[in-house]
């Protein structure tokens, strides 16, 4: 197949009718180019989801209690499932390996006064981990640490908002705030790039507010990030075994939807992932009907250029050559078309999208790029694409018969 | 070398049947040179075309040194007519894009010679008919009795057990036409055996046999004193 005299012969054909080759060859470049281009824009697509969720650490799991609504191990159904410290402690112990950060989340409301100014504020009660988890933006001072849960401190991290309603141009940190008339001194300002609510927030040790409201160990909420190798599946499989474990250890019936929530957050880059792979499949689909029109294009020029090769073929096999040998030297040169034509336009893409796509920075769409694979795809469609092109005018080719070259007279 | 009994072939024309060749017995030993003549519609060319092995007889055998020839697939006559046969056609059949070296050298890489090799044999070859030094030149560049010596070159250069000449020196001059003769006949005087199908007379006495054939049939089969072609050119 690697033999001189056939790329000889590939080349002299292709170089005797530069004008022809240059248009067959575009119209499989140009399908190429859009099949490229449009898969690139799927990705920058998924690039862009995948941006609007990176507010929140993308491997992070919420466990919510909920009401049991099956009786199970003797208790009756309806029964509120509430979170203790222990239970931190326990799928800490539980997982040592599979956990990265977790926190308790303790929500309440507070009224806030600072001198003459008040307001209502959400409040979560955390665990210095939940900075992690939420991604929080510390701009000012610091965030919640681990003396202020030895000490109970009263302090608090407020959000940007927050600040700006109590202090307007006065700079919060050090200052006592009164929180339902108990003074706590602003340690931090947050920002959040989420929106403005989730600047209306203020953090404080939970070991603060279980003391304050009558000395409990409740929390509302546990938040934790896993080990960020995992895979989807290994995700998965991880909040599965903890969700079993919760259950049993509240003593909910495992088939219980509604006694506690395990929310994973892969599991929304899941559905993010099939959602963008029906992108994708349209995507590929478009691009190979293109594809195809391109392949009909070679395959007609290819079967034009066996009509005027009838003569030289009949010689050839007149002098022994094999049909296989004429098919082969069909089929080739129309595969070298059609690599050749179909990586221009691959690399044409490539040189666009790699001048404009890391400028291209909206929400919904990121950074379109090429991965390897695509072109690694996109190569081996094209050799299919060749051989498709040039099966119906290698047949015809091998089908001349060699009279044809003697009845010249 | 070549042994015919019986020959029949017809084609259908639509819905007549044309009855071409009609019972044809023929035999030519290892180094004849025979003359087929007749004139258009004798089926001359169908009968070269059937010893050529680029056309099935209907009925009858043929035997070529040897080995009978009959239902042979496409791949297989392939490589029959590589093996035992070379051809030398009117318009020479040159592959325009290729040297002169290497369409003395096609028939040889069809026999899977390694491409070294293939070369040294087609400059020997060229030598012989003289275009040595014409061996990197393009059939344009050539006349056409040097492009006839190179399409004989290329018949020779698979060492085949038969040439076979339709009409050779058809497209060129007399002077031309005797050179190629010329060189025709000093190869059959090396012991190749030649068949040539011209309607040319001069040409066919210039051969050791002559065969007529006539709608269908040899009318005649003589051995003649051969004309040297030398004493013209």
């Amino acid at each position: 197949m690697f033999d001189r005299d056939i790329w000889q012969e590939i080349f002299n054909t292709l170089k005797k009718n530069k004008l022809r080759t240059f248009l067959t060859g575009f119209s499989v470049g140009w399908a190429i180019f859009i099949l490229v281009m449009l898969l690139a824009s799927v990705n920058g697509m998924q690039n862009g989801f995948t941006g609007q969720f990176n507010d929140d650490a993308t491997n992070s799991i919420f466990v919510r209690p909920g009401t049991t609504a099956k009786a199970h191990a003797g208790f009756e159904a309806g029964r509120r499932i509430q979170f203790k410290n222990d239970d931190i402690d326990y799928i800490k112990q539980s997982f040592p390996d599979d956990i990265e950060y977790i926190s308790a989340r303790y929500y309440t409301n507070t009224s806030a006064k600072y001198q003459s100014e008040t307001g209502s504020y959400r409040v979560q009660a955390v665990h210095p981990d939940h900075q992690v988890i939420e991604k929080t933006i510390v701009t000012n001072g610091r965030y919640i640490n681990e003396a202020d849960l030895i000490n109970k401190a009263k302090v608090a991290v407020i959000g940007r908002k927050v600040a700006e309603d109590l202090f307007k141009n006065e700079d919060p940190l050090g200052k006592f705030v009164e929180f339902n008339n108990l003074p706590f001194k602003v340690i931090g300002v947050f920002i959040d790039e989420g929106d403005d609510n989730a600047e209306r927030v203020i953090y404080a040790p939970v070991s603060t507010y279980q003391r304050i409201y009558g000395n409990t160990n409740y929390i509302s909420q546990i938040l934790l990030t896993y080990n960020p190798t995992y895979d989807l599946t290994q995700a998965l499989e991880f909040s599965g075994k903890l969700e079993d474990l919760m259950k049993r250890r509240h003593k909910i019936a495992p088939d219980d939807q509604s006694g506690l929530f395990v929310w994973n957050y892969a599991e929304a880059f899941d559905d993010i992932s099939s959602f963008s792979a029906v992108l994708r499949a349209i995507g590929i689909g478009v691009g190979f009907l293109i594809l195809i029109a391109g392949i009909v294009g070679i395959g007609n020029i290819m079967v034009f250029t066996i009509k005027e090769r009838t003569k030289e073929i009949g010689v050839r096999k007149a002098l022994g050559a094999r049909p296989r040998q004429i098919v082969n030297l069909v089929l080739l040169e129309s595969i070298f078309i059609t690599t050749l034509s179909g990586f221009i336009g691959l690399m044409f893409a490539w040189i666009i999208l790699a001048a404009i796509g890391p400028n291209i920075e909206t929400p919904a769409f990121s950074n379109p790029n090429v991965s390897a694979s695509t072109v690694i795809t996109a190569t081996i469609v094209l050799i299919v694409a060749g051989v498709m092109a040039g099966l119906i005018p290698a047949i015809k080719a091998a089908n001349v018969k060699p009279i044809v070259a003697l009845s010249d007279k | 070398m070549i042994e015919i009994k019986d020959l029949h072939k017809s084609y259908q024309m639509g819905s007549n049947s044309l009855h071409v060749l009609k019972g044809i017995n023929f035999k030519a030993e290892a180094g004849e040179l025979v003359a087929i003549m007749g004139s258009s519609g004798s089926g001359k060319s169908t009968l070269l075309n059937i010893l050529g092995m680029l056309d099935g007889a209907d009925s009858g055998e043929y035997t070529l040194d040897g080995v009978p020839i009959k239902d042979l697939s496409e791949t297989k006559a392939a490589q029959y007519r590589n093996k035992f046969l070379g051809f030398i056609f009117q318009s020479f059949n040159l592959i325009n894009y290729k040297s002169a070296l290497e369409n003395v050298a096609l028939p040889l890489y069809y026999q899977g010679v390694p491409r070294k090799e293939r070369q040294e044999k087609a400059l020997q070859y060229l030598e012989r008919v003289g275009l040595k030094e014409w061996a990197t030149h393009l059939p344009s560049e050539l006349s056409g009795g040097q492009k006839q010596r190179v399409a004989i070159a290329r018949a020779m250069a698979a060492e085949p057990k038969v040439l076979l000449a339709d009409e050779p020196t058809g497209a060129l001059d007399s002077t031309t036409s005797y050179e190629v003769m010329d060189l025709i006949q000093k190869i059959n005087d090396e012991g190749n055996t030649i068949l040539v199908v011209t309607h040319e007379e001069d040409i066919a006495h210039m051969c050791k046999r002559i065969v007529h054939l006539k709608d269908g049939v040899i009318v005649e089969d003589k051995k003649v004193n051969q004309v040297r072609a030398e004493q013209y050119v």
